[in-house]
């Protein structure tokens, strides 16, 4: 096969060749890019977003508006001393940000950004690429948590681990529906099926609230902070940690916010598809709406407790999630 | 190998968790030793003590005005309580007449601090469950009623504004129309708090059922005030053991049924509106006069032993007065209602998730300041 | 049931609201006339009673004063130790002439505990400053002068 600039672009649909590496390359660093700055704004735009509800301005010091706000922040976590407490067990101290990142990132991968997928791994099983890596992200909480020998963070590092287990179930049941009715586990042919029927959020609305809140708790945001709650667990599994370390932890949150909203609007609101607008422009405002979404329940919402939010995700998700399934077999089938 | 009772069952020992003195939902530095196994509370031990100041001890050696900025620091959200209880036992204990106009601004200004200390207890309670917002509008509010009463006394917290006989200042011109005013935009925010958090199942799912004791428990532990109501004993000192001038106001108390803290978080609400209510009245009745009675400068209380409670935000605020007949107190002794509503916790914290141990601790509202005095 | 939506309404129909916040450092905060910050002092009208050291529940007033050539007793020294001092404001209460006063100077955080002591220099300036912020609450200069001549 003859090799052209294109192929650069559309590594994905050929051999693996040297400058077919060079544009992942270049593509993986263009998506840690994109995810550094949605972090960042999205941070800025809580911040705000918050502020304006509870009668506040929100940040307006560092930069027109304070835009540079969090910019300011990341650099002050990054020039931190980096602590390790004595008494913590080290190696698993030091590892468990990377565990918990890492993931975060490898999820990117596969959500289809814009209409040429050029960063968007064609990934033939997707979407369960998607829940089995996110899971791994547990690990890191929980060792991070657990290596700190800290009472309040193994109390968090527990809570997370049984929380992000129970939710990661019906998140998984409520997405089955989608594939059903898609028939591929492929996160660009979903929105492809989308593209000519209805969005998938009107007849998989169960399974999309049930998606919604599954996802807010598997992503350990209001009302599911158990793991991190303030008021009762200081700070949670992250107690211990401080500067580049803790952001780490901070910037796997956030870039879970953008890699959720990024499946739910492929998954539910068609992706990329829309009228007018350029396709990258469609997905942004979707995944800006969910993201805003989750910052106004936070703003709204107390927390639950640890046993109610484990018998809800067991005795109503979970039976909420079969049922929708069952039903969108059944549906399947006839039609 | 042979299982024996011993090895059969993973064995797990208890944590031994110490909450506070820095810890945020502690209210202040108070601590407690709390034995869990997994998320249950086994045990819970409150320590007491860190913000103690000798207030007691301090009082013998300064005279009764002299003791009034110290009374502010006591329960630092509703100082105008503190400041009226003491002044109370001392007028009591001299019979002195307080002008009318003085009563009545007493009665606003107290009414007023229930109120202002009554939204900190909602913006924290809710803070506690993990609800920011709530924080923010009632602080907002208070804030209003704070600058109220820096424009009627110059202190935003530690007013040192009554004083024997009456109180310190008039008001200054338009400042009753200003809590007017603020009495009537408050009752738009009570109905959009309703809205916010009343109905929320989240916090329902909460609060109901939660941290229960009965009436009995309740009195042997000598709590007062909306702790106490919360389990439906009707025991209020404005209706029971009527001082200053609430005999003329036409308002309720607001009785719980269950001692849960649902009942204690809906008593705090509806005592707001009492609160307003009684401040409303209050405004239609007050007349103009002079605000402080004839008191000698040097106020010498006649030997003897006294004692008057109010019903202060938290519960029972009384003072007790040991006196030689010299101008300073031979002992004074504060019975501080945080104090006496804590000692319940050993044992409604037993057998309760973490989770509920903040919401538990919140729902009694303690003021440290009160606490360690 | 879905009393949480209400709530949600509820947030999100504050955000055209007015925002509260004052920006601080640029904006100062307009305190009322009666607002207790940091004494000022007028050394002319002070009679050296010593009702306001005495009143002090702190004990953080200390002050001196002497006879002038018209038998007519005169402050030397005044300080106020305003580490101590809790703003009760009972001494400008005592106060027979108002010498002193409560001003509405907030800030005075400092790094070292020397700097908290003020003495008469710093309180008369204090004063100064107050007038100056303040002309329409100035102590007209006829009223000192008789005050202090009498």
């Amino acid at each position: 096969m003859t090799w052209t600039w294109s192929n650069v672009w559309h590594w994905a649909a050929h051999p693996l060749s040297w400058p077919g590496f060079v544009g992942m390359l270049v593509g993986a660093v263009l998506v840690l890019l994109l995810a550094l700055l949605v972090v960042m704004y999205s941070i800025y735009w809580q911040r705000k977003f918050i502020g304006w509800i509870q009668w506040r301005i929100g940040p307006n010091r560092v930069g027109p508006w304070g835009l540079f706000q969090t910019v300011a922040d990341v650099l002050k976590l990054l020039i931190k001393e980096d602590v390790i407490p004595t008494g913590v067990d080290r190696t698993l101290f030091l590892i468990a940000p990377i565990f918990a990142f890492v993931p975060a990132f490898l999820v990117l991968s596969i959500i289809p950004f814009s209409a040429h997928h050029v960063f968007t791994a064609n990934l033939g099983i997707g979407v369960l690429f998607y829940v089995a890596v996110s899971a791994i992200t547990i690990h890191g909480v929980m060792l991070g948590g657990w290596s700190s020998n800290n009472k309040w963070g193994l109390i968090g590092g527990m809570r997370s681990a049984a929380q992000m287990l129970s939710y990661e179930v019906p998140l998984g049941m409520s997405i089955v529906g989608v594939v059903l009715m898609a028939g591929t586990l492929n996160l660009n042919d979903i929105v492809a099926a989308q593209a000519h029927t209805l969005w998938y959020v009107i007849p998989q609305i169960v399974g999309f609230v049930v998606f919604i809140i599954a996802g807010t708790a598997e992503m350990n945001r209001t009302p599911f902070d158990l793991p991190e709650a303030e008021s009762e667990l200081v700070a949670g599994y992250h107690v211990e940690y401080s500067g580049f370390r803790f952001a780490f932890f901070m910037l796997t949150e956030y870039v879970y916010l953008l890699a959720m909203g990024g499946l739910m609007a492929t998954l539910f609101l068609g992706g990329w598809t829309g009228p007018f607008l350029p396709g990258w422009l469609w997905f942004a405002i979707k995944v800006f709406a969910f993201i805003t979404f989750q910052f106004w329940l936070q703003a709204t919402m107390p927390r639950m407790r640890q046993d109610q939010l484990m018998s809800f995700s067991w005795k109503v998700l979970l039976p909420l999630a079969m049922a929708n399934l069952v039903i969108t077999a059944v549906v399947k089938a006839l039609v | 190998m042979a299982l024996t009772d011993e090895t059969d069952v993973v064995r797990t020992e208890e944590m031994l968790l110490n909450v506070g003195p820095q810890h945020p939902s502690t209210h202040g530095v108070f601590r407690m030793v709390v034995k869990i196994s997994g998320e249950t509370i086994l045990e819970a031990e409150p320590v007491i003590g860190y913000l103690h100041r000798g207030t007691e001890k301090l009082a013998e050696n300064l005279q009764y005005t002299q003791i009034i900025p110290y009374t502010d620091r006591l329960d630092y959200v509703s100082a105008m309580l503190n400041n009226y209880s003491l002044v109370h036992t001392v007028e009591e204990a001299l019979g002195i007449a307080i002008p009318d106009r003085a009563e009545y601004i007493r009665v606003i200004t107290m009414e007023l601090n229930r109120l202002a200390s009554h939204l900190i207890f909602f913006g924290t309670y809710l803070l506690d469950l993990g609800a920011m917002t709530p924080f923010l509008y009632a602080f907002e509010e208070r804030e209003k009623i704070i600058d109220m009463f820096n424009e009627l006394c110059g202190a935003r917290i530690t007013f040192n504004y009554m004083r024997i006989g009456g109180v310190k200042y008039d008001t200054p011109p338009g400042w009753l129309e200003q809590v007017d005013a603020f009495v009537k935009r408050m009752k738009g925010e009570m109905v959009k708090y309703r809205n916010l958090v009343t109905g929320n199942e989240i916090f329902l799912a909460r609060v109901r059922g939660v941290g229960k004791y009965t009436t009995e428990q309740a009195l042997g532990h000598g709590m007062s005030g909306i702790n106490l109501r919360c389990t439906g004993y009707n025991w209020d000192l404005r209706k029971k053991k009527p001082y200053s001038i609430y005999d003329r106001f036409d308002w309720e108390v607001p009785l719980g049924k269950n001692g849960d803290c649902w009942d204690r978080y809906i008593l705090h609400m509806e005592e707001m509106e009492q609160s307003l209510r009684i401040v409303e009245q209050a405004l239609q009745q007050i007349q103009p006069g002079p605000v402080l009675a004839k008191v000698p400068k040097l106020i010498r209380v006649p030997a003897g032993e006294y004692y008057s409670g109010i019903e202060g935000t938290r519960g029972e605020l009384g003072f007790y007065i040991v006196s030689d007949g010299k101008d300073k107190p031979y002992r004074l002794k504060i019975r501080r209602p945080s104090f006496e509503n804590l000692q319940i916790l050993p044992i409604i914290l037993k057998g309760v998730p973490v989770g509920d141990m903040v919401a538990i601790l919140g729902s009694i509202d303690p003021v440290l300041g009160e606490v360690g005095a | 049931m879905f009393g949480f939506l209400k709530g949600l309404g509820v947030t999100i129909s504050q955000l055209p609201k007015k925002k509260v916040t004052l920006m601080y450092p640029d904006e100062k905060p307009e305190w009322p006339e009666r607002f207790r910050g940091v004494h000022r002092f007028i050394p002319e009208l002070c009679t050296v009673c010593n009702q306001c050291a005495r009143i002090c529940p702190t004990s953080c007033i200390s002050l001196s004063g002497a006879r002038d050539e018209n038998r007519k007793l005169r402050i030397e020294t005044y300080d106020i130790n305003s580490d101590i001092c809790i703003l009760c404001s009972l001494c400008t209460e005592v106060c027979p002439t108002e010498a002193i006063l409560m001003s509405d100077t907030f800030e005075n955080a400092s790094y070292v505990r020397d700097d908290l002591y003020l003495d008469m220099h710093w309180l008369y300036n204090n004063e100064l400053e107050y007038e100056r912020r303040h002309p329409d609450r100035a102590i007209p200069e006829t009223d000192v002068q008789k005050k202090a001549g009498d």
